[in-house]
């Protein structure tokens, strides 16, 4: 055939033919490089995009969002929908509602880097999976109780990151400090 | 042709069986049927043990091939998993063709199932451990296996889809052109055994191992290697399977079938790819021959689960030919080699240059 | 016997055929097995990308451009970045371009070794296909140790990178690229010089160089016909300049030659990453850019190579924070629509290495 089997060196071909017969079975003692999945699972890295979850105070435990609307507005899907009326008298937001639709979510990341307040972020929990749509949109209830026991590093306070819990407790999340940086969890 | 009665007062089973119906006053003739009818679903039962079996193989030996595990879930590594595949496969839907040709379409996954079953009629699977020993055995193999062709014909006609037509022709071109090299690799045995008899076949070559055929040198390793090409293209396996071909003809001829009727088709693929290894097993391998303290049945299998494994090997590795390409290497390259081969051993047989 | 006759029928193959490679659909004119006519219809995939960038921040269009290419969305990332900091001048730090390049270069081996793996398989080798994804597997995980997705990446954006390197990253990444050099003997060992993959690549769906620049061809499926045309060299950008590295080319045009030249093409690129590793300075990884940042009125259209071809994006701006048109091109639109032009008289199976070669990803075709 045109250039084939006819035309080359018979030889060469059935030495190539043997040389990737050899190299299949050598993999077949190997070990598999897959996992069972549901009994066993990778690690995720810590920097892996899982559920959007909402982090609490490390101390008092109440949840670290000013109400402050930048995750809502970085959310390029709008999948973040926060309700937050100000109060008359004390000028502060007041949280009525916070909830994210998973169903929308695309899990870029952006609202936990646009948040100064270390009250949003993507953690490596990831199976969330459900046949139900309206399941997906989760309440600030939920967002708040799957971030309980979400590590992680607490850049409200200026110029120090938090090493662990010897600090002060926590101030009352106050939205007048407004650190002004990015978060620089770069390591 | 002797009708096998005797072969079959050569187990204690039957011995026993007949004993028993006879003292309930059966006949002698409804004695025998109802002999042979349960003789029928030992081998029905074994085979299809074997097919499944062996899917569950294949799954196993791909997985590990690249690097994965294969069926994991039900049992030891997965070993039932193709019990639970068929049962899934027999609770399904028939999803059938409005436009199909109902006869055709109905009987093609019948064809094939019981073509693929037919040829162990005459399969020695040991010492004595034989349905029926015709003397044409082999040209009945022969014969009985290349139905299928005619089912693949049936199902990607019947279909009314031209993926499935694609596949159909294709097989019919395949499998009658990968026929002639395969005879004649099977020619050069008969050659010298001088017999069409599985079990003078298998006889032949009893003694020390230099009497298996695929050691009669030269000719013997060319026929043996022939054999197992055309033997893949028999069966339908890369690189080889064009009637089938994923990637272009989606599932080729079994495309509109669903359910137990695909199931069919999967099973009789994998007792087709049996039947060439035992064949070749029985052929080149010396068959049932072996030292004494392993019994003959298990020697017979061991080599054609040896030649299974070869083949499996040979799928997950090659790519897969082209449909042109595979008729080019029939008909230029292999039926050439292989009647060359033969002539080659009919000069030395009548030369009397072997042992 | 005088009624008997052939003809010409239609096989509609696709959008659901398994080597079409997404949701392609080829409507075949077939003369028995032999192709005729491809019509190819495309739009299956269309999510309008393009219109929806309208309506999103600068920032906010990088993760939805993710899903415009995502074989290789760091690229898209890229490019994406590269036009908008191009419209606003801004100055990208030294640490960031070199993570870009480190980037897109392994994202390139990761997009050569999926192609190395479904090309096996769309030719009928299966298990090559689970060995090249794991390899890429291996370069997926560097992806989500950085940036922490394996596919949708969001990491480059306008002014550097979203995040530094990890902790580790650096040897790790050498040693996948170890792996995948010492691999690549095996890919090459499986192929390359196997009879069968030789008869099915060899001589099969030449597609002259004439007829590749007419369509507007570009990337290894250019290179392969004999153009050496690269955008990192013939319009470099980021900092490609100070690497050293060959453009490989080849000249046959055929699908072995398209096979090879990627096989090539991973090894310039981990040749690449090793320089940039090795070259990484300190510093910042992002220049300041606020998120809801205005770029001055104007229009750029910035171009990089990424492993299937020339990837450009065309921004307008009207000095607001969005966009006000994003027009972006993909090779594979390209790669398509050449098919009419060389594949006829093929028979289906080289249609499908054909396809295969030409390495078309649907989502960069549909938006």
């Amino acid at each position: 055939m045109q250039g084939g089997i006819g035309n080359m060196g018979i030889f060469k071909d059935i030495k190539a033919l043997f040389s990737g017969m050899r190299i299949t079975s050598k993999h077949l003692g190997r070990h598999a490089i897959t996992l069972q999945y549901p009994e066993e699972k990778w690690e995720m890295p810590e920097r892996s995009r899982g559920v959007v979850v909402l982090l609490s105070d490390k101390e008092d435990g109440s949840l670290n969002c000013t109400s402050c609307m930048l995750c809502m507005r970085a959310c390029p899907t709008a999948a973040i929908v926060i309700d937050s009326p100000r109060d008359p008298e004390t000028k502060k937001r007041n949280l009525k509602k916070f909830e994210i639709d998973f169903g929308l979510c695309c899990f870029c990341g952006l609202c936990e880097e646009a948040c100064n307040f270390s009250a949003i972020k993507l953690a490596t929990k990831y199976e969330f999976s459900s046949a139900d749509k309206d399941s997906f949109l989760w309440d600030v209830n939920k967002l708040q109780e799957v971030g309980r026991d979400v590590d992680y590093i607490d850049t409200r306070k200026k110029k120090k990151v938090a090493p662990k819990k010897e600090t002060t407790p926590a101030e009352t999340k106050s939205p007048e400090k407004k650190p002004v940086d990015q978060k620089g969890e770069n390591s | 042709m002797t009708f096998p009665v005797a072969v079959l007062e050569l187990y204690p089973l039957f011995r026993w069986l007949s004993g028993v119906l006879e003292s309930f006053g059966f006949s002698a003739n409804t004695v025998l049927i109802i002999s042979y009818a349960v003789l029928g679903v030992i081998m029905f039962s074994a085979l299809s043990i074997i097919a499944l079996f062996l899917v569950w193989w294949e799954r196993k030996i791909a997985a590990h091939m690249q690097q994965r595990f294969g069926p994991m879930r039900h049992g030891w590594h997965g070993w039932y998993q193709t019990i639970m595949d068929a049962i899934k496969l027999l609770q399904k839907e028939d999803v059938r063709v409005a436009s199909r040709d109902k006869i055709v379409y109905f009987w093609a996954p019948v064809i094939c199932f019981v073509a693929a079953y037919l040829a162990y009629i005459v399969m020695p699977w040991g010492k004595n451990l034989i349905v029926a020993d015709f003397n044409i055995g082999i040209l009945y193999i022969m014969a009985v296996t290349t139905f299928t062709v005619i089912a693949l014909l049936m199902a990607g006609w019947g279909s009314n889809n031209k993926y499935a037509l694609l596949g159909g022709m294709r097989s019919a071109a395949q499998v009658v052109s990968y026929e002639i090299p395969m005879v004649a690799s099977i020619l050069t045995v008969i050659l010298f055994v001088g017999s069409m008899s599985m079990v003078d076949i298998v006889t032949s070559q009893s003694g020390w191992i230099f009497n298996w055929f695929i050691f009669k040198l030269p000719f013997g390793p060319i026929a043996f290697v022939t054999y197992l090409i055309a033997a893949t293209a028999e069966a339908n396996r890369t690189p080889f399977d064009i009637p089938e071909a994923e990637q272009e003809l989606v599932a080729g001829f079994n495309i509109e079938y669903s359910g137990m009727k695909f199931a069919m088709f999967f099973l009789a693929e994998f007792i087709n790819m049996f039947t060439v290894s035992a064949l070749a097993a029985t052929l080149f391998l010396g068959g049932w021959n072996g030292w004494s303290f392993i019994p003959s049945w298990a020697w017979f299998l061991m080599k054609t689960f040896g030649v299974v494994f070869l083949m499996m090997l040979i799928r997950w590795t090659y790519p897969r030919l082209r449909v042109d390409q595979l008729m080019e290497f029939a008909w230029k390259f292999l039926v050439p080699v292989t009647f060359a081969n033969l002539i080659l051993a009919a000069v030395i047989k009548y030369a009397g240059w072997h042992w | 016997m005088s009624d008997l006759r052939t003809e010409e029928y239609y096989l509609n193959m696709g959008p659901h055929h398994p080597s079409t490679h997404g949701v392609c659909r080829m409507v075949l004119k077939m003369d028995g097995e032999k192709v005729k006519e491809i019509e190819p219809h495309i739009g299956y995939l269309h999510r309008s990308i393009e219109k929806i960038c309208e309506n999103r921040t600068y920032a906010q269009c990088i993760p939805i451009l993710d899903r415009f290419e995502y074989v290789t969305a760091m690229s898209c990332n890229y490019v994406f970045a590269l036009a908008a900091e191009r419209l606003a001048s801004i100055e990208v730090p030294e640490r960031a371009e070199h993570i870009r390049v480190i980037m897109l270069e392994l994202n390139r081996i990761a997009s050569h070794l999926l192609f190395y793996g479904v090309t096996a398989m769309d030719i009928g080798a299966l298990t090559p296909f689970l060995y090249g994804l794991r390899e890429r597997e291996s370069i997926l995980d560097l992806f989500e140790m950085t940036c922490g997705q394996r596919l949708t990446y969001n990491y480059i954006r306008v002014g550097g990178v979203s995040r530094d390197l990890p902790n580790g990253f650096i040897p790790k990444c050498h040693e996948a690229l170890n792996t995948i050099e010492k691999k690549l003997a095996d890919y090459e060992g499986l192929l390359n010089e196997n009879p069968i993959w030789l008869v099915r690549t060899v001589g099969i769906g030449v597609l002259p160089a004439k007829v590749a620049l007419d369509y507007g061809v570009s990337g290894p499926c250019l290179r392969a016909s004999g153009v050496q045309y690269d955008l990192r060299r013939n319009d470099p950008y980021s900092i490609y300049d100070r690497f050293e590295f060959d453009i490989p080319v080849r000249h046959n045009g055929d699908c072995y030659d398209r096979y090879l030249l990627r096989l090539d093409e991973i090894r310039q690129s981990i040749h690449i990453v090793r320089q940039a590793l090795d070259a990484l300075p300190e510093g910042d990884f992002k220049a300041k850019v606020s998120p809801n940042f205005k770029p001055p009125a104007g229009e750029v259209y910035a171009r990089i190579e990424n492993s299937r071809g020339e990837l450009g994006v065309h921004v307008i701006s009207d000095g607001t924070k969005k966009p006000l048109r994003v027009k972006t091109r993909g090779a594979s639109y390209n790669h398509i629509a050449v098919l009419p032009a060389f594949a006829t008289d093929v028979l289906l199976a080289d249609l499908v290495a054909i396809f295969a070669t030409m390495d078309v990803i649907m989502p960069e075709v549909d938006r």
